[in-house]
């Protein structure tokens, strides 16, 4: 039942894809309708499937990033008006959940040392703050493609089907601000559950200095953003390079714990 | 009921004939009145600046000829009207409405602007309009939105100032509130701030050699007059800059932009250069933030618009023609309506004329036995008259109500009034 849901739901997601990818290739956004109610019913099963996780471990991570992903792309459909999100979200929440059902999904069972509230809050939290992270980039991204094609003067498919400038600025400050809160909710939540219920931090160091360079990150992006001003291209090229250093300095410190094989990065 | 359209357009009238056409909103009654006189149910006259076209319901021969004649008195040289006009009748008539709400038969293809002039027409035709025509034009505007929804008709900007409103709506998403620096004061420069206006954009200043002009241009748009040495500053604070001077040289140079464009904070500034010979420096564009188009950009955009829509006829097309037969099947089971009431009241006179017959040769009934008679009579009629109409509606429904309605016509020796198959 519970590979059922997540398979309908990666069908939808790459349904989904498969329409953005096909209305960028034509130069114009996937109507509204359809770009909403498709991504809607493959988030309805994915809920139902999320539902009945335990989220502890790395495939029912990767799985309710996918659903953050394809929540976020709805949030900026209908409140930015900005379908292009897809072509990024619809792709990599289909490999997320593909990945996670490889990985193997199991049904929800009690932490072993309980506070089952404080982890999946912590686990949630940050999460979102991750997928809210790579909404900026992707915002980010669209408005580089946009900028140079305006520039440019090409009037091609990237000029045609990606929103207007000022919207994936707006939408790029918006995802940095609301996500820094969240990833600041999902540490605290981290370090009480670790003190109350566990001890003491005892989880990997590794894992520790990620969550905590994430969050120093993402807190000077949104500084940037609010404190300094930063707009349009500038703001642009820093959630660009916050997302690449969270990203890189996760591989890195993969590539340097103990063990082998691909199993290492999950 | 037949439909007719009495038009001229932009394919059959010039310019200067369809502006003597052209009814302002305060003569479409009277204008009407005087066609629906001459022998029709309903009008609407749909009346822009590319059209002018008298749609009318059960028009009797007389009614487009009188259509003409009031064209004639409008263009007012003594001429007949006949050479501009076309007349299209029934199904034709009904599908020139759909192309035309569905921007198929403008000037620039798959245009928005029409579907809201369709809609004003009908309101202001409303009194006369009737039912027929009440439905086609409901019918005409969900075409307008259909074919708006599922084609891409209407994406994509498909004329220069289209195409000036689409490259600055990719900067900014919304218009409305942007405020605008005109640069020169003659006729395409304010054409182009009207466009802008209509977007929502607030023209605020308006700047050109000779201050007078620019007052001249600024009061009618609500905007401050500028010499142009007072309008570079201007660069630092509005959102669009539109240039059209009749200058034979650049007065747009990178030093007047470069220096206000820092002190913008990072905001775009869209200057749109309609100008030829160019009015802004090509270096200018290089500016950081700062996005120049010239009329080969608008032009390059425009031209792939229209490329984009003209693909998308075949589609806009087909959609016309579901919703056609839609409304024709609707239109042909109307026409059977009032052969099916006469069709019942005649046999109902017979069958009540047959029965008071029979009734005075048996005057020995009670009256319960005479009531039951008469529900036996009524009850026999209805049976007999249960298929028929059934296959009436059912012929109608499927487009072959005409033929069967003339049958019935004949079988019962009913009169033409009421449809004209």
């Amino acid at each position: 039942m519970l590979s059922n849901l997540h398979l309908i739901a990666l069908a939808l997601y790459a349904v989904a894809a498969a329409l953005a990818l096909e209305a960028f290739a034509r130069g114009r956004s996937v109507p509204r309708p359809l770009a909403l109610a498709v991504p809607s019913a493959g988030v309805a099963f994915h809920v139902a499937g999320v539902a009945q996780l335990a989220l502890v471990g790395v495939a029912p991570a990767l799985s309710m990033l996918a659903l953050f992903l394809v929540l976020l792309q709805l949030v900026s459909e209908r409140v930015f008006h900005a379908s292009a999100v897809a072509l990024f979200t619809a792709p990599l929440a289909t490999g997320l959940v593909g990945l996670a059902l490889l990985l193997g999904l199991a049904p929800g069972a009690e932490p072993p040392l309980g506070g089952n509230a404080w982890l999946i809050s912590h686990i949630t939290l940050s999460v979102l703050g991750l997928a809210l992270l790579a909404l900026a980039f992707i915002a980010a991204a669209l408005y580089l493609l946009q900028f140079r094609a305006l520039k440019a003067k090409r009037f091609g498919p990237i000029f045609l089907s990606l929103p207007p400038l000022e919207r994936l600025d707006s939408l790029n400050r918006s995802a940095l601000v609301a996500g820094f809160p969240a990833l600041t909710a999902g540490v605290l939540l981290a370090v009480g559950y670790a003190l109350r219920f566990a001890g003491g931090i005892h989880v990997d160091k590794a894992q520790v200095v990620w969550g905590l360079f994430t969050w120093v990150v993402v807190g000077a992006a949104v500084w940037l953003r609010v404190v300094r001003h930063w707009a349009g291209r500038r703001a642009a090229f820093a959630s660009i390079a916050a997302f690449a250093a969270v990203l890189l300095v996760y591989l890195a410190l993969k590539l340097s714990a103990p063990g082998g094989g691909a199993e290492r990065f999950l | 009921m037949s439909i007719t359209v009495v038009g001229v357009n932009h394919r059959t009238a010039p310019l200067d004939v369809r502006e003597r056409f052209a009814h302002a909103p305060h003569e479409v009654s009277a204008s009407l009145a005087r066609v629906l006189s001459a022998g029709a149910e309903g009008g609407v006259l749909l009346s822009t600046c590319n059209r002018t076209e008298f749609y009318l319901s059960a028009a009797q021969e007389a009614a487009p000829a009188a259509v003409t004649a009031l064209l004639a008195d409008r263009l007012g040289t003594g001429q007949p009207a006949d050479a501009y006009t076309y007349t299209q009748r029934d199904r034709a008539a009904v599908r020139h409405l759909y192309r035309v709400s569905a921007g198929l038969d403008s000037m620039i293809l798959g245009e928005s602007q029409i579907q809201g002039q369709v809609r004003d027409a009908w309101e202001q035709s409303r009194a006369q309009a009737g039912p027929v025509l009440h439905r086609l034009f409901q019918s005409a505007l969900l075409v307008g939105s259909r074919v708006r929804s599922e084609t891409g008709l209407g994406h994509g900007a498909a004329s220069a100032p289209s195409a000036a409103v689409e490259l600055a709506g990719k900067i900014f998403g919304t218009l409305n509130g942007k405020s605008a620096l005109i640069l020169g004061a003659g006729d395409t420069a304010e054409l182009a701030a009207t466009c802008l206006r209509a977007e929502g954009v607030q023209v605020t200043l308006v700047a050109n050699r000779s201050i007078d002009r620019a007052r001249a241009v600024a009061e009618r748009h609500g905007a401050a007059a500028l010499t142009l040495d007072e309008a570079w500053e201007q660069f630092a604070t509005v959102d669009i800059v539109l240039c059209s001077t009749a200058a034979p040289h650049s007065v747009v140079t990178w030093a007047h932009v470069a220096g206000p464009i820092g002190r913008r904070g990072g905001r775009q500034l869209c200057i749109l250069d309609l100008a030829v010979p160019r009015d802004v420096d090509a270096a200018v564009g290089q500016l950081e933030n700062v996005f120049l188009y010239d009329v080969d950009d608008l032009q390059a955009v425009a031209a792939h618009g229209a490329a984009q829509r003209r693909a998308e006829i075949p589609k806009a097309e087909d959609i016309v023609e579901q919703e056609v037969a839609t409304f024709w099947t609707w239109h042909d089971a109307l026409a059977v309506v009032p052969v099916i009431k006469e069709f019942r009241s005649r046999l109902d006179a017979l069958r009540a004329a047959e029965l008071e017959r029979a009734l005075k040769h048996l005057a020995h009934l009670s009256s319960e036995d005479r009531a039951q008679i008469e529900r036996f009579s009524h009850s026999l009629l209805n049976k007999f008259l249960h298929e028929p109409t059934r296959a009436l509606k059912e012929a109608a429904e499927h487009g072959r109500g005409y033929a069967l309605l003339e049958a019935v016509r004949r079988l019962f020796g009913f009169g033409g009034g009421g449809t004209d198959a």
